[in-house]
């Protein structure tokens, strides 16, 4: 077996030859590695340690039209977890227990908003301050857990403006695919509602971006000087025609009542002064993560706090639109300002059935301005007949119902103007009788408005004919100081001649100055009021009532419209309701003292014997 | 027992210090930036280590290498028992238990081991009168390295057990064996690791055949080495599943490292990306960013080199690599040298050791082989195996004092 044995010299030469090439083996690795592959291990090392930060905006604040805060924000902390330095077993479920989410909401959480593995993703909003406490001293414990100063939506809760305001949240991967924005990634915060979706893009702003130094346990050692940072740029201020007192007031008013709405415009110019949706949700909430239970109870709620009710809410305007029947009839030549109709006795007959008026004693005959101050039924069903459903449908369209309103807010109701093709459609051809035109002249029925439709139209009445586009914003001012005004702008002019307008304003006069005007007890010797009640049948439980104020009737400034959900009777409920808000209104103009009006003005809580 | 000064290989003592003086540098710079006072004295600590075992050192090379011959076999049953011992009363660290502890000193046992091993081993081939490829004369060694290997084994301690596989290679073949003939020895684990795949299986045993045929090393062996790598190459699969999970994971991610960044992979993916961003110059004493904001794991002890690589770049590897170089020049001059039978196995055996756990420590962070926990002799942090590895200089350098010495 001695041919396996080596001499000296040979061991010597092998020796060698293998410490020859094992050191040419590792100089090809040190070669490869520190020469070949240096620029992209350079690169590598540099991402290790430099983390790219996204500034975010500032978010523009809104303001009422005296710059009263509406909408503003306040520091909050946001905890984010960098997916590249989670440590499994360790990082999420360390953090579930901190922040008391479970372990899959984080992970869902995470897959769902991650832009880079590198990049902090918002887990949780809004976190206490003793929370941050504990990231800071313990940041061991959390590694690749980091959180960031924002600014959080602060919403006035007093105000109950959120059908305006909306709120804000995470943008949703739909949301993603419709906005075309390449600013805008998983986790960014967008408008969701109002304002705040409809300028979401001037509220926004834009996000700078920062570079900031981490060593491998995810410490923060501070900003990397070496790169320059891109500041974010603030968002847009926005100043709103809204009122912030008037809009208290009006809130406070629906305060005692289970639902209803109410909108105040300026007649000269579409601005919108106030409006509240009743009961309203607290915008703040969608701040930081909803508890699952809260966000069950305000859905489940059967007042249904999240319904916008001045924009989306559909109610039958009863008799507040039996101006358009009146309008009609006039400027049809089917009747002249004083022409009457059989007289009233409290109901009218037709074919086999027989409409009530609402007064059952009846009202006489009338002409056309007491018809409006008395709100007589019998003289409009004999008008309708008259009319007929289309002429009548015609005229509706003509003031602006079944058409939007195109405020400058997101998510509005057409209403329902029903006309003949409607009724084929709904019945069947023929299927259905004249007599539903009789519904239609008092403003029941299939007829459905919503509570800013029925606005801009007293708009108009009360702008002798000419209406304006309800808008909200009145003024945008940019980070650089560059302001845009929004200009008032002629949405249509109701299909009535000078001569009809002014038997329709003597009717809305007479309905507050008449010695039998349905809402007379809210005449007083300060200011000059007309308007026009409404009940609306509802066939779901009590009547809605409706009330629709013009002040000061010499030259109108203010238009007031309330519903108020199963109330009763319009001049009942919604007139005194609305007689304080115009009273607030005007005794802040006037510079009236109120407990002066208080004493001298009508109670506001009378029984109903009128409408 | 004196020496002549002027007989001593000082060019091979300075390399010696050199790299350790460079390693306590690196140690200062890798924990420069450490949480603990504790943590950033390590190069102080060094320091100490440094002259306890450079005292060592000038004891050993006092010491006539014919006193170890008489006394291998004593030393070897000695540290076999500290190694058993190390088992019941040992301090467990990352999951291994390997050390004991007496007060602020770690000692492992299994550097110990390595130099009994040595002399052991030295002795019996250095004597035996047994042909060098007979059956008993490879029985006898193997049984020699099995039972220090076997209680280290249980520590657990993969990469020390294969020190001791190595320093037996490297001996029977400067006592003489083919290097073909090792390869056939060692061809089960090639046997092993091409069966991952049939192909490369196949390719294997052809080259197998071709080696059997002109090393011609007899029926017997021939059979039983063709059936070892087919029995092998069939229970692959079995033994994989017999791996602790440690170990498992260790050459999954060897074999694919981006496959868990933050488990060993991670581990030398940062090494490679410090020793990468180093360049040719380096980014300066104190100023890697992979050490200093702790990406690079162990920087003073596993991953020292990337550290060397990060601040001094190819500059500062190549003095590394070419002391490492010399060092083992001197060593095969050396062995080839000496007169004395176990002086010459002795410094050979020294070198194989030095040189395997650099070979292991520089592959781990170059990413060419897998973590393995191995330190770079004389540069990474270590009481106990700067000890060892100033001791094996000794061996080389009384050695090479004693020359003429049969």
């Amino acid at each position: 077996m001695n041919q396996f044995k080596l001499s000296l010299e040979y061991r010597e030469k092998i020796s060698y030859i293998f410490l020859v090439l094992l050191f040419f083996a590792l100089l090809i690795g040190l070669f490869k590695l520190q020469i070949v592959e240096h620029a992209q291990l350079a690169k590598q090392s540099e991402n290790n340690r430099i983390r790219v930060v996204t500034i975010l905006p500032r978010r523009g604040i809104v303001t009422d039209r005296n710059g009263q805060t509406i909408i503003d924000n306040r520091p909050s902390y946001t905890v984010s977890i960098v997916y590249a330095e989670i440590v499994k077993g360790m990082t999420i479920e360390n953090l579930s227990e901190l922040i008391s989410l479970d372990t899959t909401q984080i992970r869902k959480r995470i897959k769902r908003n991650m832009v880079s593995r590198y990049q902090p993703t918002p887990i949780k909003r809004d976190i206490p301050f003793e929370i941050v406490a504990i990231l800071e001293e313990q940041y061991k414990k959390f590694p690749g857990v980091v959180y960031q100063m924002e600014r959080v939506r602060q919403y006035n809760r007093l105000l109950g403006a959120e059908t305006y305001t909306g709120y804000v949240g995470e943008v949703s991967e739909k949301e993603l695919e419709n906005i075309d924005s390449y600013e805008l990634h998983l986790g960014s915060i967008v408008g969701k509602k109002g304002i705040e979706k409809k300028y979401d893009e001037i509220l926004r702003g834009r996000e700078g971006t920062k570079y900031i130094e981490i060593t491998a346990s995810g410490q923060l050692l501070g900003e990397y000087a070496d790169k320059s940072k891109k500041p974010a740029e603030p968002g847009a201020n926005i100043t709103l025609s809204i009122d912030n007192d008037l809009q208290i007031v009006c809130t406070q008013a629906l305060d005692t009542f289970c639902c209803g709405a109410i909108v105040a415009m300026d007649p000269r110019n579409g601005e919108i002064l106030a409006m509240t949706s009743y009961p309203g949700y607290d915008a703040n909430i969608f701040s930081s993560v909803i508890p699952e239970s809260l966000w069950n109870e305000i859905r489940n709620d059967t007042t249904h706090p999240l319904l916008n009710r001045p924009l989306k809410g559909l109610y039958p305007p009863g008799s507040t639109v039996k101006f358009v029947g009146i309008g009609a009839g006039l400027e049809e030549g089917l009747i002249t300002p004083n022409s009457k109709f059989k007289p009233c006795l409290g109901g009218y007959q037709l074919g086999n059935r027989f409409f009530r008026c609402w007064k059952p004693s009846g009202h006489g005959s009338l002409n056309a301005a007491s018809t409006l101050e008395q709100s007589c039924d019998v003289y409009m069903y004999q008008l309708g007949l008259k009319l007929g459903i289309d002429k009548l449908s015609e005229y509706y369209r003509g003031c602006g119902f079944g058409i939007k309103t195109d405020v400058d807010l997101p998510q509005e109701s057409f209403g329902l103007n029903p006309n003949t093709t409607y009724y084929d459609k709904r019945y069947g051809k023929r299927k259905w009788t004249i007599g539903l035109v009789l519904n239609n002249s008092i403003g029941q029925g299939e007829l459905l408005v919503t509570p800013l439709q029925l606005a801009r139209f007293f708009c108009g009445i009360a702008n002798n004919g000419v209406v304006y586009k309800p808008h909200i914003v009145k003024k945008i001012k940019y980070y650089d100081q560059q302001e845009i005004i929004i200009k008032p702008e002629v949405a249509f002019t109701l299909p009535f001649s000078q001569s009809t307008m002014n038997v329709l304003y003597e009717g809305l006069t007479k309905v507050v100055q008449g010695e039998h005007g349905t809402a007379k007890r809210l005449k007083n010797k300060y200011y000059s009021v007309g308007g026009k009640t409404g009940t609306a049948e509802n066939p779901h439980g009590e009547n809605h009532s409706w009330f629709a104020a013009v002040a000061p009737l010499e030259n109108p400034e203010i238009i007031v419209v309330a519903i108020v959900e199963n109330a009763g009777h319009g001049s009942d409920v919604a007139a005194p309701l609305v007689g304080q808000i115009i009273r607030s209104y005007m005794s802040k103009k006037l510079e009236i003292l109120t407990s002066t009006l208080e004493s001298d003005t009508v109670k506001v809580v009378v029984s109903g014997d009128s409408l | 027992m004196t020496i002549k000064y002027a007989s001593l290989d000082w060019k091979l003592i300075l390399a010696a210090v050199f790299l350790t003086l460079i390693g306590i540098v690196m140690i200062m710079s890798a924990q420069h930036n450490a949480s603990s006072e504790y943590q950033q004295n390590y190069y102080l600590r060094q320091l100490t280590w440094f002259a306890i075992a450079f005292f060592i050192f000038t004891i050993i090379i006092h010491i006539p290498p014919k006193l170890f011959d008489l006394l291998a076999y004593i030393i070897y049953g000695f540290s076999i028992l500290l190694l058993i011992l190390v088992l019941f009363v040992g301090t467990a660290k990352m999951g291994a238990l390997r050390w004991f502890s007496f007060g602020p000193i770690n000692f492992a046992p299994s550097d110990l081991a390595k130099i009994a091993l040595l002399f052991a081993l030295s002795r019996f081939l250095a004597y035996t009168k047994l042909p060098v490829a007979s059956k008993r004369r490879m029985a006898i060694s193997s049984f020699l390295v099995a039972l220090p290997v076997m209680l280290i084994l249980k520590q657990p301690d993969l990469g020390t057990s294969l020190v001791f596989l190595v320093m037996l290679f490297v001996l029977w073949f400067w006592s003489g064996l083919s290097p073909f003939y090792l390869l056939l020895i060692v061809s089960p684990i090639i046997s092993l690791i091409t069966a991952t795949h049939w192909l490369s299986w196949s390719i294997y045993f052809v080259l197998l055949f071709i080696l059997l045929i002109t090393v011609k090393p007899g029926l017997l062996f021939g059979v039983v080495t063709v059936i070892t790598n087919l029995a092998l190459g069939a229970v692959m699969p079995f033994l994989w599943n017999g791996l602790a999970t440690y170990q498992k994971l260790r050459i999954l991610t060897f074999l694919d490292p981006g496959r868990d960044p933050r488990g060993a992979g991670y581990q030398i993916i940062q090494s490679k990306i410090a020793i990468g961003s180093g360049g040719f110059f380096g980014k300066g004493l104190l100023n890697g960013s992979q050490t200093r904001l702790d990406f690079l794991p162990e920087p003073h002890t596993d991953f020292i080199f990337s550290v060397l690589g990060e601040e001094f770049g190819l500059f500062g590897a190549l003095i590394i690599l070419f002391l490492f170089g010399f060092i083992f020049y001197r060593a095969i001059r050396i062995a080839t040298h000496c007169r004395s039978k176990f002086s010459s196995l002795l410094v050979m055996g020294a070198a194989g050791i030095i040189m395997f756990q650099f070979i292991v420590n520089i592959g781990m962070t170059l990413g060419f082989m897998p973590v393995t926990g191995l330190p770079l002799p004389f540069v990474s942090y270590g009481g106990t195996s700067l000890v060892l590895f100033w001791s094996l200089i000794g061996f080389m350098v009384a050695a090479e004092a004693r020359w003429q010495e049969y």
